[in-house]
């Protein structure tokens, strides 16, 4: 391929490492320079990736299929036989989300049921239920985040420049009242917004950058049910994600940085998702306010943004 | 916070992911990845704590697919007519749109060996290295597997009037 200076030749392979989010930074930087100056390069860049989109749209409705009962049974067995590797408890085993799980069930309830289900079943479900949607949706807006962040001419559907159409078209798609945080005190401004399907229907895709072009999205979607989860933390490959539930909607939040500066800008949204969106309405009520408090306790201490915080105490 | 069970969830959706794209019928896939969990579960102490549990379960996958293709090429043809017909079902809603039709046209004629470094790389995620050792091959071989299926569906579907795939409006 080309000659780049002083960064070397990019190669066949890095093109699609490029792609894949396999390449490290400075390699990265010698693609990006290589796309900006070969329009061919940057087609085919493209097309890979619009492949790779095409791929989870055709196949990723698998994910909302619940698996077959011979498989989540083996699915349990393996977590038994393998779980002696790993000695942290596992999610659901924790206390706040076992409590959140009882909280959910009566939300639930008086929501009519959880997907159809009987009120008796609804006991033995939901907790794995819940447990393996919201994994599925961390992981859907952490696919999400590699796509439309590696090349900018994916970028956003819609930008920000007026928030309030943004907010209110991403509104409308979901059915749901939602809004781009506003993260100026953490340093990211809001560029702009996508609507993409989930594991829990519409889902919007705000999209932040910082001065340096470093990029963050905060993935919402809509769960069948509002009841509260702490902060949860995935990493892929060199995609951090934290996702939780907030009231009546989910959020996951994903960027190229450490699980500590990932936090910061985590709880700078929480913060400004419970004070609610500018000059809009409230959103809807949240029900549960004991498990707000637990989970407030249980956010690690000193980590507050610093830029700000009177605001930080706030919520 | 745990990542075993939640790692576990995640890895077994993307098995079963893998499965259905790989053979693009629900029942055959499920059986496929209930196959692969059977193994892994009569094969878990040989699993190691802090390896790649994904990798692992792929691999695991990669090995049952691999023999029963080999064993059913062993067999004389001879197929259920129902199979038949629950083939020829294509998955309803998700083919409405035009792109995803000659996309998935275009996946289906790919050499099966392409096939799957595809969909392991640009679907699944996996890492070359990984794929590499799934199947066995040098990942110098898994880098033209994947250039060629990719240009080969960016050909087909080029001829179909090209992706204009969510460009930035």
């Amino acid at each position: 391929m080309n000659a780049h200076q002083g960064l070397g030749r990019v190669t066949e392979d890095e093109l699609h490492a490029y792609v894949d989010g396999q390449l490290d930074g400075n390699r990265r930087l010698a693609v990006e320079r290589w796309l900006a100056e070969d329009p061919e390069a940057a087609r085919r860049a493209e097309d890979y990736r619009a492949q790779a989109i095409l791929l989870h749209e055709m196949f990723d409705t698998v994910l909302r299929e619940p698996p077959s009962d011979k498989v989540q049974e083996l699915s349990d067995r393996l977590k038994g036989r393998v779980a002696f590797n790993d000695n942290r408890p596992a999610w659901h085993a924790r206390p706040l989300v076992r409590f959140a799980a009882a909280v959910m069930l009566v939300v639930a309830g008086a929501a009519g049921g959880w997907m159809g289900r009987g009120v008796d079943q609804q006991a033995a479900v939901p907790v794995a239920q819940q447990r393996q949607t919201l994994a599925t949706f961390a992981q859907e807006a952490t696919q999400a985040h590699r796509f439309y962040t590696s090349d900018e001419r994916f970028q956003v559907e819609l930008g920000a420049d007026n928030q309030d159409e943004l907010n209110g078209w991403l509104s409308k798609r979901m059915g749901r009242d939602v809004f781009g945080p506003d993260l100026g005190r953490v340093g990211y401004r809001l560029i702009g917004g996508r609507s993409l399907p989930t594991d829990l229907g519409a889902g919007a895709q705000y999209m932040y950058a910082n001065d340096g072009n470093k990029r963050i999205t905060l993935f919402v979607g809509a769960p069948q049910s509002g009841n509260q989860s702490n902060f949860s933390f995935t990493q892929n490959g060199d995609v951090a994600t934290f996702y939780w539930v907030e009231g009546p909607l989910a959020y996951a939040l994903a960027g190229r940085l450490s699980k500590e500066e990932l936090l910061e800008i985590a709880k700078a949204v929480y913060q400004d998702v419970k004070a609610g969106p500018p000059r809009r309405e409230a959103p809807p009520e949240q029900p549960q306010q004991q498990p707000q408090q637990q989970q407030q306790q249980e956010q690690p201490a000193g980590v507050q943004p610093i830029s700000d915080t009177h605001k930080a105490k706030e919520s | 916070m745990s990542k075993f069970g939640v790692d576990l969830e995640v890895h077994i959706a993307s098995l079963r992911r893998y499965a259905r794209a790989l053979m693009r019928n629900s029942a055959d896939a499920e059986d496929l990845v209930q196959e692969a969990l059977t193994r892994a579960v009569a094969r878990a102490d040989s699993f190691q704590a802090g390896t790649n549990l994904r990798a692992w379960l792929f691999t695991i996958l990669h090995n049952v697919h691999v023999n029963q293709v080999r064993s059913k090429a062993a067999r004389p043809q001879e197929v259920d007519v129902d199979d038949v017909e629950s083939k020829l079902v294509s998955p309803p809603r998700q083919e409405e749109r035009v792109e995803l039709r000659e996309m998935m046209r275009a996946v289906d004629e790919l050499p099966e060996e392409q096939r799957k470094v595809l969909l392991l790389v640009a679907l699944e995620g996996l890492k070359y290295d990984e794929v590499a050792d799934m199947l066995g091959v040098p990942i110098g071989t898994v880098m033209s597997r994947l250039s060629r299926a990719r240009e080969a569906v960016r050909a087909k579907l080029a001829n179909e009037g090209g992706v204009t795939l969510r460009r930035v409006k």
